[in-house]
């Protein structure tokens, strides 16, 4: 069974025309006027398997709020169907609140000034979680996310890492089917990243919780997903496994070239299909190729007729460069 | 739990939520004690200016010192205790600016309930302590032929005062769905209001009785009851009926209130603002 169901669903925002002044102002409340309308998501289908942690990647803008705002229940999508757990999201906006956990790293649902336990006694209340099963969940999350040091602590003494700790907690009392995670480990240290990280997989491999996961962090998507889907323009890109993307954008290896002194100007003119001179920097010289269709000493080899090569370091395919090369290209691809 | 939340359930729910946010505070003994305190003194400012009055005059539009104090008594144990329970109303115009607001969607309440508790604090009590005293004051001080039919009229005129209140401090929330300027204008027909309606109403000239009657209906909760409760014929000659007609008037407003929250929801999901 899908936990997740999206059908051709579309927001179109419209732009409201600003005018001055008091009277403006007014006139705008009562008769407002527009001037076009903004696409934010065009038609998006996908489904999602229970059990399942999908990577929510693209660029600012791209439309990944929107689409997590209209399967949460918080907007109403223009057109196109959704379920989410069996319901849909904008009809059953209460009743999927009780079936859904989400975070966004940005802003807390912790109370500022409270101490953290009061914060989560409060959301179980909330939540109406029985009190034995809120002590399990308590427990479980303490020890895995090492609360137990700071639940005393007023939420706005806590650090981000530790805030951000007690949010996932907090979000997980309800023992919600799908968690969505709006940049969970932005801004946080190594140690953090990691705790966050190992807690997901630990809750996603005991009780099969669906993460739908946006993030700018590609250690991120390497470590917790095996599916990734971009999106950018508001239409997906991209959905698949993370390997598939890699070996199908990602085929490109970087030779860095220095050269004793500056290259010859016309350096840039070896590009071809398998090879591509993307960046000069005085006299370092980044060439990516496809190692498929030309091997490492060959470039090396087209690359010192333009000068003499002192150092050279080959560098493999990351991440970073597959999702910005499809940015790049913005040509849908589905698999 | 997968049965959808009662209302019942909601109420008992943000009773707890008061409590938890509740204890919190006290844990700060002197500055709760303080916070309650300097808001008593600042509402001790409005009851000076009332004695002031009476020092110059004895009479107001033909009412007495105990009598307008009857007024204001009704109106500020109405407006604080409102006030109070819609404390987080304020916080939706600086939420929607944010995007804060998102989260009151996400939460297993009705919009209006998580907006309402998302503050609870007592600072007002301080404003309810005083507006007990002067009603007290005045209850002791006029002369009430008191029966069954008085008492249930300032009851119910407690009552709506109360939702009345809480239903402008929302149609101020209202509005920040559809623009963050100005909001605060609104203001001056809450605080106005309440202030404005702790005198004798026919003092006033005909557009703000007009106002403060079937616009809002302030006017329906202080005014009408007091006549009654002192015997009083309506120098503004309207009909007996007219005294019955707070908590029907009280209870439209609410449900166009509602209807316009329901619209400002409605608003905010398809525009995201």
């Amino acid at each position: 069974m899908s936990m997740i169901s999206v059908r051709d669903l579309r927001k179109t925002f419209p732009i409201k025309r600003h005018r001055s002044g008091m009277k403006g102002s007014i006139a705008s409340l009562f008769r407002p006027e527009y001037e076009g309308e903004f696409a934010a998501v065009k038609g998006i289908s996908f489904e999602v398997a229970r059990g399942e942690i999908v990577g929510y990647i693209g660029p600012n803008g791209a439309g990944k709020s929107t689409t997590i705002k209209m399967l949460t229940g918080i907007l109403v999508p223009t057109s196109g169907d959704a379920t989410v757990a069996g319901l849909v999201p904008w009809e059953k906006r209460k009743q999927l609140a009780q079936k859904i956990g989400v975070v966004f790293g940005q802003r807390t649902q912790l109370w500022w000034d409270l101490a953290l336990i009061e914060s989560l006694e409060l959301l179980k209340h909330l939540y109406r979680v029985p009190e034995a099963r809120f002590q399990e969940n308590l427990a479980t999350a303490t020890e895995l996310l090492g609360l137990g040091d700071f639940l005393q602590t007023p939420v706005r003494q806590l650090s981000l890492g530790q805030r951000m700790r007690g949010d996932l907690a907090a979000s997980l009392l309800h023992d919600p089917e799908i968690l969505y995670l709006d940049e969970p480990t932005i801004g946080l240290d190594i140690v953090a990243k990691a705790a966050i990280r190992d807690f997901l997989q630990t809750l996603n491999r005991e009780r099969q919780t669906t993460v739908l996961l946006t993030t700018h962090d590609l250690d991120d998507i390497e470590q917790l997903c095996a599916r990734i889907m971009v999106i950018d323009h508001g239409e997906v890109m991209f959905d698949g496994e993370l390997n598939a993307l890699k070996s199908r954008w990602g085929g490109r290896r970087q030779l860095i070239v220095d050269f004793a002194s500056d290259p010859d100007a016309d350096i840039g003119s070896i590009s071809n299909g398998a090879l591509e001179v993307t960046q000069i920097d005085g006299p370092r010289v980044t060439i990516a190729f496809d190692r498929d269709a030309i091997s490492a000493p060959d470039v090396l080899g087209r690359a010192g007729a333009f000068g003499e090569v002192r150092d050279m370091s080959l560098q493999e395919p990351e991440i970073e460069d597959v999702i910005r090369r499809m940015y790049e290209g913005s040509v849908p691809i589905r698999t | 739990m997968d049965r959808p939340i009662t209302f019942r359930e909601e109420l008992r729910i943000a009773g707890r939520i008061a409590s938890i946010r509740l204890r919190g505070q006290m844990a700060y003994r002197a500055s709760f004690l303080l916070q309650i305190f300097s808001n008593f003194l600042i509402n001790t400012a409005e009851i000076l200016a009332l004695f002031a009055m009476f020092y110059r005059f004895d009479t107001m539009g033909g009412w007495t010192l105990s009598e307008v104090a009857l007024l204001h008594g009704i109106s500020m144990v109405a407006f604080s205790i409102g006030d109070m329970l819609t404390i987080g109303m304020d916080n939706v115009a600086p939420q929607i600016r944010s995007g804060e607001f998102d989260r009151v969607l996400t939460r297993p309440l009705s919009s209006w309930m998580n907006a309402a508790t998302s503050e609870f604090n007592l600072r007002h009590l301080g404003q309810l302590v005083q507006g007990v005293i002067i009603l007290g004051f005045a209850l002791s001080r006029v002369d009430i032929a008191w029966s069954i039919d008085k008492a249930l009229v300032l009851a119910l005129a407690m009552i709506s005062g109360i939702a009345l209140f809480m239903a402008l401090f929302t149609v101020e929330a209202i509005f920040s769905f559809w623009t963050v300027n100005g909001v605060e204008a609104i203001n001056a027909f809450t605080y106005g209001g309440s202030d404005l309606v702790q005198f004798p109403l026919h003092i006033y000239g005909r557009t703000l009785r007009f106002l403060f009657l079937y616009v809002i209906p302030a006017g329906f909760i202080t005014y009408y009851p007091a006549l009654y409760l002192l015997d009083k014929p309506d120098p503004l000659g309207m009909p007996d009926w007219f005294v019955l007609l707070g908590t029907p008037i009280t209870v439209l407003f609410c449900l166009v209130t509602a209807w316009g929250w329901n619209q400002g929801i409605r608003h905010y999901r398809s525009t995201g603002s």
